[in-house]
């Protein structure tokens, strides 16, 4: 696993190294022991949490990973909240006055976002905000102002997702009887759509916001290597074009394990807003 | 039912506020740095594609660690920055006692950023850094023939060899950079590989990984104040990303701008472009190792004869490059002018047919790495056609940069593959490295060259090594080992009010420059 795709000691040695040299690198890192073996001894110490050093630094892998987790997840939770507060009225909005030019905007609106790679929008939000208005710093992380261009590139997805699946719950939603009961007994619009259809079609939102903050976190990478934002996705990245696979493996395990957590987490978030589902 | 929704909205708030509040934390001192007023500025921003391995000195090969690093600490020797001879740093003097003894003399006075006094101490520490298997250092490989330094007084080091070792000072000048024992021993190396201390012009202030290194002016540094007051790198992967901070004042300069975009930069009014040939070569590589027709001496002849570098130069770098005849650059100590093959394609194609090939029947397979070097790929298409122009059909294949090297490695390369190679200032190093048997880097093996290039590399005088590498060089051409390119330019992208004369050998030090 760890050698899959080629042997790291080419990259680290000076070019004009001897060979016996390059074999001594590769006992000392252990390369030179059978997959299985390499395979069976990482798997040991990563359940302890030892995921070995970066072959670039040496240093521990795993704070290294950990280190860049505070700017990933600023990231990721800001472009997701920036999404859900642009996406759920808009969703609404939309479902409700459907087939309205409105409705039509929002969804064409939508199909972009979802269509535009985020490679291209970043450069061209770099372009016009940093590079033409001067507004804004084009890359890097410190302050508030350095957030902005990221944030929006990494909510554009996830707004057009979020948008589309809120509406058309929302459209399930709205055709139920109780909606028509509701109606019918004179509920006050506003109250109606807070109340008794945004709240019933929240579970499925909350499950795709699960898996969509797991995409933000993972997922990340080209955002922050366009915007040198020094989270997880760019740091993994590098480590895989230096194969530096002690870093790319403790990286990719948090990510997972994040995940995991995230979707616990969503699990207990359906018994709070829907009784049904809590355990008698 | 309505509280439920009131948790949820100050949930999300929350959220909110845990974003501002990291961010806010960070630093936000210097963001003024792009203002316009450039009478009072003092400070630089230098952008680099990647952040520094580590901090510590002698550990990292990387140009990009090294090249950071080297504004924090001294070497003993360095290079002149334009004609890339020895000048004495913290070492005053430095000679050959005889074959497996250097002496060196060390500068007095000089004083690392914690106030420690640098003496013969901090050299032996040094270079016993690199020796030591328990720091793991990438320099190591090329250190293994030091047997010992000896401290003889507190000014005085000796360097004991195991076998002759001309090619020790080249090492000196760069691989050694001076760390301050006292203060690694105390700290340790994980620590010390994070705030580092040596006697450089400037010291260091803060390191966010993956963002950003900011050091300050050491104003008691011994070759004077530097006259920039505040350096930072910084790191953005991306180079259109890259561009853009240049172009919007948050970056001042750097380095490798791609030929194609120089022209975007020369407009600019604030902006200038500095470019030097530098000691880094390009070359196509005949793999003699593989069995195929490139065995044939005549068809490396052939081949260098086919293939237009001037073309190449004009026609795909933009004219950023400077044509290479032999296997050593200008710049090269031993370099000597040697007697080209001229683009003449009937020429060529005769002697593919003396060598008993049909140009037609001939299908070649040629490597390139991908943005490695400037326009590599596009560089590998353009030969590939120019190939095709006398009937020799060529498979362009496309590796991706550790994929190719360890192909090479490997020797799993077929007829031929595009490299290159650097910083090549002296003879020995280029020549042994890439023309011997074990050196898989040029794909060409011969072994009456062999023998003359080990023969060369234990001479001790001069003149007979200077001698030996020249003949060395005729042979070369002379059996068309490999298709020589061009010495790459290296390109800067410069705020136009900077003092920066680029050095030959690609360092970047904020000493040596100054704003208007």
């Amino acid at each position: 696993m760890i050698r899959l795709s080629g042997d790291p000691t080419a990259l680290f040695l000076p070019p004009d190294a001897p060979r016996e040299q390059i074999e001594e690198y590769r006992e000392k890192l252990g390369f030179n022991r059978p997959i299985y073996v390499q395979y069976g001894d990482f798997m040991v110490n990563a359940v302890q949490g030892d995921f070995g050093q970066s072959l670039r630094s040496r240093e521990d892998a795993l704070p290294l990973v950990l280190d860049r987790l505070p700017a990933t997840f600023q990231l990721a939770i800001s472009a997701l909240v920036l999404s859900l507060l642009i996406s759920i009225p808009l969703g609404v909005l939309s479902a409700f006055r459907r087939n309205s030019i409105f409705d039509r905007i929002a969804v064409a609106f939508t199909v972009l976002g979802q269509a535009v790679p985020s490679f291209w929008l970043g450069l061209l939000l770099i372009y016009f905000f940093a590079a033409q208005l001067n507004m804004l710093p084009s890359g890097g992380a410190g302050s508030i102002t350095h957030l902005i261009l990221p944030m929006v590139t990494l909510a554009a997805y996830s707004v057009a997702r979020f948008t589309r699946f809120t509406r058309s719950t929302m459209l399930d939603v709205l055709r139920k009887d109780y909606i028509r009961t509701a109606k019918a007994s004179g509920v006050p619009t506003l109250r109606l759509i807070g109340r008794y259809a945004l709240k019933n079609s929240l579970i499925p939102i909350i499950t795709l916001v699960a898996l969509d903050l797991g995409t933000l976190l993972g997922g990340a990478v080209i955002t922050e290597v366009v915007f040198a934002w020094p989270g997880i996705g760019r740091l993994l990245m590098q480590s895989l074009m230096n194969r530096d696979f002690p870093i790319v493996l403790a990286g990719v395990f948090i990510i997972a394990l994040i995940y995991a957590v995230i979707n616990f987490i969503a699990d207990v978030l359906y018994a709070y807003v829907n009784p049904q589902i809590r355990v008698k | 039912m309505r509280k439920n929704s009131l948790v949820l909205l100050v949930l999300s708030l929350l959220l909110i506020l845990s974003g501002c509040t990291e961010g806010t934390a960070g630093t936000s001192n210097s963001d003024g740095d792009g203002d316009s007023s450039t009478s009072t500025k003092d400070s630089l921003v230098i952008a680099f594609e990647a952040d520094a391995g580590t901090l510590i000195a002698n550990s990292d090969v990387n140009y990009v660690t090294d090249t950071q690093i080297r504004n924090i600490y001294d070497p003993l020797i360095d290079r002149d920055g334009q004609s890339g001879e020895f000048v004495p740093v913290l070492a005053e003097e430095w000679k050959n006692v005889d074959e497996l003894t250097w002496h060196l003399t060390l500068k007095e006075g000089v004083k690392f950023h914690n106030g420690a006094d640098f003496d013969a101490n901090s050299v032996k520490y040094s270079i016993d850094y690199i020796l030591d298997d328990a720091n793991q250092s990438f320099y190591k490989s090329r250190w293994v023939d030091v047997e010992e330094v000896k401290v003889v007084s507190p000014f005085e080091v000796e360097i004991k060899t195991s076998k002759p070792f001309p090619s020790l000072i080249q090492r000196i000048t760069e691989d050694l950079l001076i760390m301050e024992p006292g203060y690694v021993e105390e700290v340790g190396t994980d620590e010390a590989a994070k705030k580092p201390i040596g006697t450089g012009a400037y010291k260091f202030v803060e390191w966010s990984r993956d963002n950003y290194l900011k050091l300050e002016a050491n104003e008691d540094y011994w070759k004077g104040t530097p006259e920039i007051k505040k350096l930072e790198f910084r790191y953005i992967p991306e180079f259109s990303s890259r561009l853009s901070a240049f172009l919007s004042n948050e970056v001042d300069m750097f380095k490798n701008i791609p030929v194609d975009s120089v022209g975007k930069i020369e407009s600019d009014d604030d902006s200038k472009v500095e470019k030097v040939p530098s000691a880094r070569i390009n070359y196509l590589a005949l793999n003699t190792f593989y069995d195929g027709p490139l065995k044939d001496e005549k068809v490396r002849q052939a081949l260098n004869h086919a293939v237009d570098v001037d073309e190449l130069i004009e026609a795909v770098l933009n004219g950023n490059g400077t044509k290479m005849t032999g296997p050593l650059a200008v710049i090269n100590t031993g370099y000597i002018e040697t007697k080209g093959y001229e683009f003449d394609p009937e020429k060529a194609k005769s002697l593919l047919k003396e060598a008993g090939y049909e140009p037609e029947s001939l299908t070649l397979t040629l490597d390139t790495p991908n943005g490695r070097y400037p326009m590599d790929t596009q560089v590998a298409q353009a030969i590939a056609a120019q190939l095709q122009r006398i009937g020799v059909k060529v498979n362009v294949q496309v590796n991706e940069w550790g994929a190719h090297l360890e192909k090479i490695r490997n020797r799993e390369m077929k007829d031929m593959f595009i490299l290159g190679w650097g910083p090549a200032f002296d003879p020995q190093s280029t020549i042994e490295n890439l023309f011997t048997e074990v050196a898989p880097y040029s794909g060409f093996y011969d072994e009456d060259i062999e023998a003359k290039i080990y023969e060369t590399n234990a001479l001790f005088d001069e003149e007979k090594r200077f001698n030996g590498y020249a003949e060395l060089q005729n042979a070369l051409v002379e059996k068309a080992a490999w298709v020589p390119l061009w010495q790459q330019a290296d390109l800067y992208a410069v705020r136009k009010d900077l003092n920066f004369k680029p050095r030959v050998d690609e360092k970047i030090q904020a000493f040596e420059m100054s704003w208007n």
